[in-house]
This record gives C-alpha cells, structure tokens and sequence, in this order.
C-alpha cells in the first residue's frame, strides 16, 4: 500500500488520482499506524512551508515517519512543497525548521534576470543530471509542470536533475530511500506520471 | 531552456453544468467529452451559478470528478469569500484557487490564503469593464463597479501575497476578436507577478498577441472549438512556427 501523507494542505487527491490511474493501491492518512502499514510513502504538497511543518508535528507526524524512512528505509516521494520539507529548514515567511532528512536550504527565487516573473509557474525544460530510477524511460531533457516560489538550495551530490529559470535550480534529489521532486509529477501529463510509476514500481 | 507559454483551458459551469458563456451570462452548453485533458497545459474552473444560495456542493462535485481523470493543474474558483472557504475547493481537487468578488469585498482574503497555502495557490481574478480613457474592475459576475483600475488593484493583490493574476475583459468575452491587449500590457506592466488573460481569442494569431505582451504568461480561452485535440494541437504548432515557446 502507498501512504500518502495527509497533513492538511496537500493537494491529495491529485496524487491519489495518479497512483489509482497506475495501478497501485494508496490510502490518504494522517494517522501513524495506518501510514506505518505503508511500503512506500508520499508526502504531496501545496502551501506554505512553516504551516506544514506545524501541520506534521500537530498530527503527532514527525518522529513516527522520520523512524520509517531514516530506520526502515522506507522510500518517500516528496512533491513540490513535500520535497522542500525535506530539507533542514526555509526562509518562507520567516525561518523555518525543516525535517532534515537532507541537505540544504530553501530559499526565495531571485532571478537575476528582471523579465522572469515570480512565481515560477508552467511548464519548464528538466534536465537530468544524475543517474536515478525516477527519470528512466523519461525523455532528457523532459517538460514538468512547475509551481513554486522557493527552490532547495543543496548538495549537488544529491541533486538528480534541474531545470533552468534565469539559472540552474535544483528540480530533483534523491539521497538512498529519500526522493524528490520541485515540480509536480502527478500535474506533468504522461511523463509525470512515468515519473511516479518508477517511484511505485523501482524506488 | 526555458518556462514555455501556456493554454490554459476555462470551464465554466452553472449549477454544475458546462457552459460557454458570451458577454457573461450562459450561453451554449457541452459536456466535459469536449475538453482534451491530454494537450491543454493547465485548467481553470470556474463556478458562475448566480442567485443568492448556489448549490456549491454539486459545483465542487463536478470539479472533483473531472480532477480524477485529468493530470494537469487545476485552479477553481468561484463563490470563495472566506479562508474557510478554501478547503473544500481544495478537497475537490483545485491546485489553485481563483477569487474576485471575495477579494474586492476584502482584500485581506488574498493574504490569508497565501499566508495558508503559498503565494502561488492565490490566482486573483480581475473583470474589466472599459471606461473613457480607461478601465473599471468590476464585481459580482462583471455587474457591480468597484472605482478600482485593474493595474492599481494588480499591484496591490500582489503585495498582498497573489501569486498569478487573471485578467479578464469583459466585453470581449466570447466575441472571437482578439485580447483587449492595452488592459494586458496596463497590468503585467503594472505587477511582477505571471498574468494570464482571458476574453477575446478568436483564433492563434490572437495568442501570439497577447504572447507578445512581456509578462503575459498565459493564454486563456473558453470558446469550444479550441477544445477538440486537433485545435490545441495546432494552435501549438502555430505558435511554435511564430518561435513562441509552448509545450507541444
């Protein structure tokens, strides 16, 4: 079963749309022993990130997911503002503490090029840069639908593919069981879904 | 590379019907086999029910239906005039939500739902009415004045927190004659924020226009004969052959 992680913002029934769409099972929760029935875990998102960090801790969240992937290498999928959750922390609307199950910062887009508008909304040119399951079978560069105004500044180790908006930002990271995407798979029409497919499928 | 153009599609539903609507008001009806989920870059839904107590529920349960089976964004608006309002249309399955009337009513809607959900949930919608020497914003359904100019009501929606602006002319509304493209360049020359635009598209060289507007980012239309998969597909490879950057 897939968990999808329910902390009051997400844009859940997307991904739950999706993930039936492939064929697999998925149960949206925000419960920790329903989630801990999960083999693999998403964690959507669409808001702010101060408030889904007090959304998780709230729904008691924190500590019972970071045991199931830092200890049972659970594989996570986070989305949009999911995958900046990842991180130690953001500067969204003050600073932020982060579920540092990776590396790095979210900061505010600033591109230096005065013409490109923030939000960074639409679809963008990904490239792929670093060998992970998530973009096999998907066409380098790929086209995803992109929504936000803060990207994840971190390590390049981790970092698996970008896309270019005045410059490179990070779009995606994976670091073991840890996975990740700044743009929207289950919003990114055929190769989105692929895109979450190999998560369900080869993560 | 870069961020491409988008198409976005607007469906507007009475009383959870598909409408097209003309100069505002309902006008020819369709069902959702006409909308291609696979070429449209983006979908905006919109509620235009009028009477004092719309039945939301049947609105919201009709976006929810169509937001299974179609994996672009979504935004839908319509009848929001509170944050608590917001939840719902999100549960339905919006990615974004579109306000006017609730935002003009109260201003601070736009920073309490970005302060929830993220600048980029808050499309703020705008209807124009043109007025000597200039533009008006109006409310309810285009139908109220509101002494606003749509550029300075821009400006002020995007300090406020709005993450995308939809400008909306309505007296071009299904007439098929082209963007009012002095309102469009008057706002995105006005804000810092992606504006789309809607009212008037009558065929690609109309998009392309409203393209060649720096800051439009997206071209909006609900005329149903853009909503066959051969009309998206070559509005595209018109636009592409004009070296506009779109998704084909």
């Amino acid at each position: 079963m897939i968990g999808i992680i329910d902390y009051g913002l997400g844009n859940l029934r997307s991904v739950l749309g999706a993930v039936e769409k492939l064929g697999h099972q998925a149960a949206i929760s925000a419960d920790p022993a329903t989630l801990a029935l999960a083999d693999k875990l998403i964690l959507p998102g669409v808001g702010a990130f101060g408030d889904g960090m007090r959304n998780l801790a709230e729904r008691g969240l924190i500590e019972p997911l970071s045991k199931q992937v830092r200890e049972s290498k659970i594989p996570i999928l986070g989305i949009c503002l999911g995958f900046q959750l990842l991180s130690q922390g953001s500067e969204e609307f003050g600073a932020h503490a982060g579920l540092g199950w990776i590396p790095g910062q979210v900061r505010k887009i600033r591109p230096d090029d005065a013409t490109l508008r923030v939000p960074h909304v639409g679809w963008n040119d990904f490239d792929i840069t670093g060998d992970c399951i998530l973009f096999d079978d998907v066409p380098d560069p790929a086209l995803f639908y992109f929504v936000h105004s803060y990207h994840l500044e971190t390590d390049p180790d981790i970092t698996v593919g970008t896309c270019t908006y005045g410059t490179p930002m990070c779009a995606a990271i994976q670091s073991g069981n840890v996975f990740g995407t700044q743009f929207h798979p289950e919003k990114s029409q055929r190769h989105g879904l692929k895109v979450l497919q190999n998560f369900l499928e080869r993560a | 590379m870069m961020l491409r153009k988008r198409i976005i599609t607007v469906l507007t539903l009475n009383d959870g019907t598909l409408f097209r609507t003309k100069l505002f008001k309902p006008d020819y009806r369709y069902t959702l086999n006409f909308v291609d989920a696979w070429s449209v870059d983006e979908i905006a839904i919109l509620d235009v029910s009028r009477g004092d107590n719309p039945d939301r529920d049947r609105f919201l349960s009709a976006v929810g239906e169509f937001a299974q089976t179609c994996f672009v964004p979504i935004s839908v608006g319509g009848g929001i005039r509170t944050l608590a309002d917001v939840p719902r249309y999100m549960k339905a399955g919006a990615d974004k939500v579109i306000i006017n009337t609730g935002a003009l009513e109260n201003p601070a809607l736009i920073s309490d739902i970005a302060n929830a959900y993220g600048a980029q949930c808050v499309v703020l919608s705008i209807d124009a009415a043109k007025r000597d020497g200039g533009y008006e914003a109006m409310s309810h359904f285009g139908t109220r004045a509101t002494g606003r100019d749509p550029a300075a009501w821009a400006r002020e929606a995007q300090d406020l927190g709005a993450g995308e602006i939809l400008i909306t002319a309505i007296e071009r509304d299904g007439a098929l004659q082209g963007y009012d493209l002095d309102l469009c360049r008057q706002v995105a020359d006005a804000i810092s924020i992606p504006v789309q635009v809607l009212g008037g598209c009558g065929n690609w060289q109309h998009m392309t226009a409203a393209f060649d507007v720096p800051g439009v980012s997206a071209a909006c239309t609900q005329n149903i004969y853009h909503f066959t998969e051969q009309s998206i597909a070559s509005a595209k490879k018109y636009l592409s052959a004009k070296g506009v950057p779109v998704r084909v």
